[in-house]
């Protein structure tokens, strides 16, 4: 009876966000004059809608998931890993170029492509964990920095050396795939893929490493209380960097699938325009860092977007409607940490 | 050699600089009360879009300027409220602030003018560009130093005056305790959130005039997004000026420079990607020799705590 209640409990900070949210986005609404039933009548039907769409949502919620998960880790552990952007870039582009030029068998290919995703997405969080382990550069700000590099240089490989020259148009892109290492699309003509199986499996397997496993515990204990860690024999410097190597990969990982499952190529800004690293980043805040809560609010934001690009097309209302509800919803679930810092407070006293 | 002594190269940089160093003060202020300030992308954006929004119906830069500074304190007072009264985490309200201007500003981009993507207006003034009377005639310096806009001037002005607030004035000294060691203050008889509040406020006005400058003394116009991580720069110069005013304005003109001067290349035969990237490698590479003393840290360890 007490787990129900404590799971009821923390399940009605989430709810009552959105709810909130909700409300902020039909304020919005009608100040711009449409009405709020309709305009969110036509947000559900654009992500759940019909099975078409409700693919869609799936299909774009898979890059997300994955660099929620990573970004949950890091977070658990204590760490501000804002460069999931950067780690998505690279790990897409390694993804892209290990596929194209590596000879073998397709599948060998394929599973060597996932692995080049998620090595070189993991170094380059990996890099800005060992530039704090080592020289105390501060987190946060080496992973914001290295998100530029990343992308810059992405975009400069993509646009001299490794440009596609075949097509007429001249985007700055990589040739497109062969079709065998393409991963599988789950149904006939949906966009929904392989990779969401994957991300699905990911979450499922983060979660159950943070809750049975000693290394989980010491992540979740240095995250929790560092100096305990330390008193307990956790290298803080080690820790670190395991789990950027472990959450930069799975930001790699989700740009790997994104090339491997939707888009055959590495296009250049194809990952950033979307903002998938700052829906991941979302996700993660919403459920607390939970893996499974963090795979639910993926869904939740994906459907927020994909929604709004349903509601932009049938009524007059824009599409910034789910930016200012996602935002909403953050603000409002990061005043969680206080009601139980009160409650702790309370019971101390 | 002669590039890098071009006068207009430096008045670039003094142009460019102007809205990462109000901002990047505002965040030093912050940073000094403990509160790590996340938001300054979003307060800057904020403040550029609400200039635009004054000067479109108003007609008049001063008060353009005035609503984008009150837009700017509705917002830090947003965050203040969040991460003093509610105690949540201040890194995730400062992100959270940044998506919610973003959306804001865009939403409103269409809700007001019914326009996607940018508002350009040639009718529109943007702030004026003042003479000095002296420095205008020296022939090199004058041309790095004069013909910017007022708030280029009044950045540089409130580097030397906040220097000596924190350094100088009782209140300053009380800011600095109050984010030093707030159970020390507080036993001291300050008040450490009213303290606070006020750091907050400021770095509310400093972000409302950098957006100004931004939308409208850079250019005269606004675009979704076009803070375009100059907020995220603006942090990097406070870390790396240690929140120290001088610091923090040294740490801006080398990025700023940096910025100018990969503009610059652009004429090379270097392509733009690695031109671009340089005032960022850069920076990496300034942060391994000015390590923070502290106040970072500190200041992460206070938020880490009320987790």
């Amino acid at each position: 009876m007490d787990k129900l209640v404590q799971f009821g409990r923390a399940l009605l900070q989430p709810l009552l966000a959105i709810i909130v949210g909700l409300a902020a986005g039909a304020i919005a609404i009608s100040i711009v004059g449409g009405s709020i039933v309709e305009t969110y009548g036509e947000m559900w039907k654009g992500a759940f809608g019909s099975f078409y769409f409700f693919t869609n949502t799936l299909s774009r919620a898979t890059p997300i998931i994955l660099i929620g998960l990573g970004v949950a880790l890091a977070f658990r552990a204590g760490f501000f890993n804002m460069g999931s952007e950067g780690q998505m870039v690279l790990g897409a582009l390694s993804a892209a170029v290990t596929a194209i030029y590596l000879p073998g068998p397709a599948w060998f290919k394929l599973i060597a492509a996932i692995i080049a995703g998620i090595i070189s997405g993991g170094i380059w969080s990996a890099f800005a964990g060992w530039l704090d382990a080592r020289f105390r550069m501060n987190l946060l700000i080496t992973t914001l920095l290295l998100n530029y590099i990343a992308t810059l240089f992405a975009g400069y490989i993509v646009s001299y050396p490794l440009k596609d020259k075949t097509g007429s148009a001249a985007m700055a892109q990589t040739v497109m795939l062969d079709q065998s290492v393409w991963l599988p699309k789950l149904f006939k003509g949906m966009s929904v893929h392989g990779g969401f199986i994957i991300a699905a499996v990911c979450a499922i397997l983060l979660f159950l490493f943070m809750r049975y496993t000693v290394k989980g515990y010491e992540i979740r204990m240095l995250g929790g209380n560092p100096l305990f860690a330390s008193y307990g024999g956790v290298q803080r410097g080690k820790m670190m960097l395991i789990s950027m190597f472990v959450s930069g990969g799975f930001a790699g990982l989700a740009g790997t699938v994104e090339v491997l499952g939707t888009q055959y190529r590495y296009i250049d800004g194809a990952l950033t325009t979307p903002g998938y690293a700052w829906s991941g980043i979302m996700a993660t805040l919403l459920a607390g860092s939970h893996p499974l809560g963090t795979a639910v609010a993926a869904i939740l934001i994906a459907a927020l977007q994909t929604g709004g690009m349903g509601m932009e097309r049938n009524t007059d209302v824009p599409l910034e409607v789910s930016s200012i509800i996602q935002a909403v919803l953050i603000l409002f679930v990061s005043a969680k940490f206080t009601y139980s810092f009160i409650k702790r407070k309370k019971a101390g006293s | 050699m002669d590039i890098f002594l071009d006068a207009s190269l430096f008045a670039t940089t003094l142009r460019m600089v102007t809205p990462i160093l109000l901002a990047a003060l505002g965040g030093a202020i912050c940073a000094r009360v403990g509160l790590f300030n996340v938001g300054l992308e979003g307060l800057v954006l904020i403040g550029a879009f609400s200039a635009i929004v004054g000067n479109h119906f108003t007609g008049n830069v001063f008060a353009a300027v005035m609503f984008a500074i009150v837009c700017s304190l509705v917002f830090s007072i947003l965050f203040g409220f969040m991460s003093i009264q509610l105690k949540a985490n201040v890194i995730v309200v400062g992100i959270a602030l940044n998506f919610l201007a973003l959306g804001l500003t865009t939403f409103s981009l269409r809700a007001i003018f019914d326009v996607k993507g940018a508002y350009y207006n040639k009718d529109m003034v943007g702030l004026p560009k003042w003479d000095i009377p002296v420095i205008k005639d020296i022939p090199w310096v004058g041309d790095v130093l004069s013909g910017h806009s007022p708030l280029v001037y009044l950045s540089i002005v409130l580097v030397i005056v906040l220097q000596l607030f924190l350094f100088k004035t009782v209140t300053g000294f009380r800011l600095l305790a109050s984010g030093e060691n707030p159970t020390a203050a507080k036993s001291l008889g300050i008040k450490v959130s009213r303290i606070q509040y006020g750091a907050v406020l400021m770095c509310g006005v400093l972000c409302g005039l950098a957006g100004a400058q931004l939308s409208l003394g850079n250019v005269t116009m606004f675009t979704e997004g076009m803070t375009s991580g100059r907020g995220f720069i603006a942090l990097v110069a406070t870390m790396l000026g240690q929140s120290n005013p001088l610091g923090v304005a040294a740490s801006s003109l080398l990025f700023g420079f940096m910025d100018a001067l990969s503009i610059r290349l652009q004429g090379f035969a270097l392509p733009t990607h690695f031109t671009m990237m340089l005032p960022y490698i850069v920076t990496i590479a300034a942060m391994l020799f000015f390590k923070d003393k502290g106040y970072m840290q500190e200041a992460r360890k206070s938020n880490e705590s009320s987790r």
